[in-house]
């Protein structure tokens, strides 16, 4: 049986007297905020500057161009839809009449619904990129419903971001 | 108009217009000192918005509590709601009324004008009454606002009320019995011939005298009328607009007055360091040297929060308003040095005094949590209250034996 060993009470000597009496812990609280008056600041004035990001931030999920030919990358393979947990993407595609495969009739993400999983990312076939990626914006908000639910040349172009009045 | 007149109504009406006029913007000033020296405790940068580094916050505060809706609450008592800030403020106001800013009398226009408003010979007396005045409006805005919080608020203030006016009373005797004299002109005076202010010989009578203060006066870490963890805002929960700036006003103007007296009966009041010492004459026009330093290493030290460059900034702005400084010292610029004003030295070295006291309150509010309730009691009455009537009696001995 393992014995619990407790470390003897010592009874208050003359030094933690003195401490109670000068009040020691309540100087130490006031040097605390004292020296960290002059400390830099860490705010970070919103609008005016923001934080940088990492390279892994999960913003909105966007699609993109080829890097050099500037065509559409994505293939309509419906494999980001299929999933996405949130049923957030919807998809309509038709036969493409020129060559093999599907194309592209309308591609909407609506943001209501997004949980910013980045899922729809790591399915994505198309080379040399995947064809939708976690963008780096963050700047969303909206007063209607509708402008949540991004049409394809939002998805391609990204939206101007808004700028403010110094 | 002849002159006595002018001399007896006119000019003392004058000063009390004067201090109703400039106190509400000092304090405005004063609430944006507490905004900015609170935030950079926190290491943040508190109001930046409006104007330079935020200066004219208070500007915009005062004119948002102006056009503010003022709501009174259907179940209240209008005529007792509309009163209680009235009644808080007054008795704060009145306050500053015996505090002297300055010793001498100085001639303006060929009229004399003391820098005080008046000398009572029972000065600390009526300080003491007023303060206690104030009570009455915190009590009454509880109870008229019908509302629990309000109410707790307002019962917590006069329960603390109660305890802590007792050792402020007792901690002020050991000053009184010292100089002989309850009026404040005089006690800073016997401050000048005893050759020491009065922090020394009284240092316990002046801890229990600024914690008590601070106590009478609602801040933390004794804001339980108002804390706002517990009771939403305490008794001013209900008040909007500008019944309650006032209650704001008045919170403000009593840390101002308790700080002022603190200054006079322990610091020497408008008295420079050392008043006797023939080696620190230059201090009388002290102000010429220490304004363009603290004015210029406060704006300093404004720069580097934003900038984050350290210290640079203060350093650099205290040195350039040191050596402004001793150059307006040095070279008589416009005969400032050589007119050597009494009032103004007096006036300078008061309100620094104050100016540290009221930095003081916003230090304690950046670093304590607020005290539990049955604490603050058994604060004031277990150790406040015995050690104040301890120092009284050991003042009483020590006088008869060396006195």
């Amino acid at each position: 049986m393992a014995t619990v060993t407790t470390a003897p009470r010592t009874a208050p000597g003359f030094k933690d007297f003195l401490k109670t009496v000068l009040l020691a812990e309540l100087w130490v609280g006031l040097w605390v905020t004292l020296k960290n008056q002059f400390r830099p600041h860490i705010t970070v004035e919103y609008p005016k500057e923001t934080v940088e990001l990492s390279p892994r931030f999960r913003g909105v999920p966007r699609l993109r161009f080829h890097p050099e030919s500037g065509e559409e990358l994505c293939i309509a393979c419906h494999l980001c839809e299929t999933v996405c947990p949130d049923d957030c993407i919807h998809i309509v595609s038709e036969k493409n009449p020129d060559g093999k495969g599907k194309r592209l009739v309308s591609f909407e993400i609506n943001y209501e619904r997004c949980c910013f999983c980045g899922l729809c990312v790591d399915p994505c076939p198309t080379k040399p990129l995947t064809a939708i990626y976690m963008s780096h914006d963050y700047e969303m908000a909206d007063f209607k419903r509708e402008g949540f639910v991004a049409p394809l040349k939002t998805l391609l172009d990204g939206i101007e971001p808004t700028t403010y009045k110094e | 108009m002849d002159t006595p007149l002018i001399q007896t109504v006119l000019i003392p009406a004058l000063q009390v217009l004067l201090v109703i006029a400039i106190l509400p913007l000092g304090i405005a000033y004063l609430q944006l000192v507490e905004r900015k020296v609170l935030g950079f405790m926190q290491v943040r940068l508190a109001p930046r918005r409006v104007g330079w580094h935020g200066l004219l916050q208070p500007i915009a505060d005062a004119v948002k509590l102006l056009i503010k809706e003022d709501i009174v609450p259907d179940k209240a008592d209008r005529f007792l709601f509309t009163l209680a800030p009235i009644v808080t403020v007054i008795p704060a106001l009145a306050g500053l009324a015996v505090i002297p800013i300055a010793g001498a009398p100085f001639t303006l226009f060929g009229y004399t004008v003391r820098p005080f408003i008046t000398d009572l010979n029972v000065a600390v007396l009526y300080l003491l009454a007023i303060s206690s005045l104030g009570i009455y409006g915190i009590i009454l805005g509880g109870w008229a606002s019908n509302s629990k919080y309000s109410l707790l608020g307002a019962l917590r203030s006069s329960a603390q009320m109660i305890s802590y006016e007792v050792p402020l009373g007792f901690a002020i005797i050991g000053v009184l019995m010292l100089s002989g004299s309850a009026s404040m002109v005089e006690i800073v005076n016997s401050q000048k011939t005893a050759h020491v202010w009065y922090i020394l010989p009284q240092l316990v009578g002046f801890f229990c005298y600024f914690i008590s203060a601070v106590a009478e006066t609602n801040r933390v870490p004794f804001d339980l009328p108002e804390a706002e963890a517990e009771l939403v805002a305490g008794f001013h929960t209900e008040y909007s607009g500008m019944k309650f700036a006032f209650f704001f006003l008045a919170e403000y103007t009593n840390m101002i007055v308790v700080s002022s007296i603190a200054t006079i009966l322990f610091f020497g009041g408008w008295l420079r360091p050392f008043p006797n010492a023939a080696g620190s004459a230059w201090l009388e026009n002290g102000w010429l040297f220490f304004t363009p330093l603290i004015l210029l290493g406060f704006v300093g030290w404004l720069v580097d929060q934003k900038a984050g460059t350290g210290l640079n900034g203060m350093f650099t702005g205290l040195a350039a308003g040191a050596v402004l400084g001793f150059l307006l010292g040095r070279f008589d610029v416009g005969g400032l040095a050589s007119a050597s004003v009494p009032v103004l030295s007096g006036a300078f070295w008061f309100s620094l005094k104050v100016s540290i006291f009221l930095f003081v309150y916003i230090w304690f509010r950046g670093t304590y949590p607020r005290y539990r309730y049955d604490q603050l009691m058994s604060l004031g009455w277990k150790w406040l209250i015995p050690l104040s009537v301890l120092n009284v009696l050991v003042t009483g001995i020590a006088m008869v034996l060396f006195g």
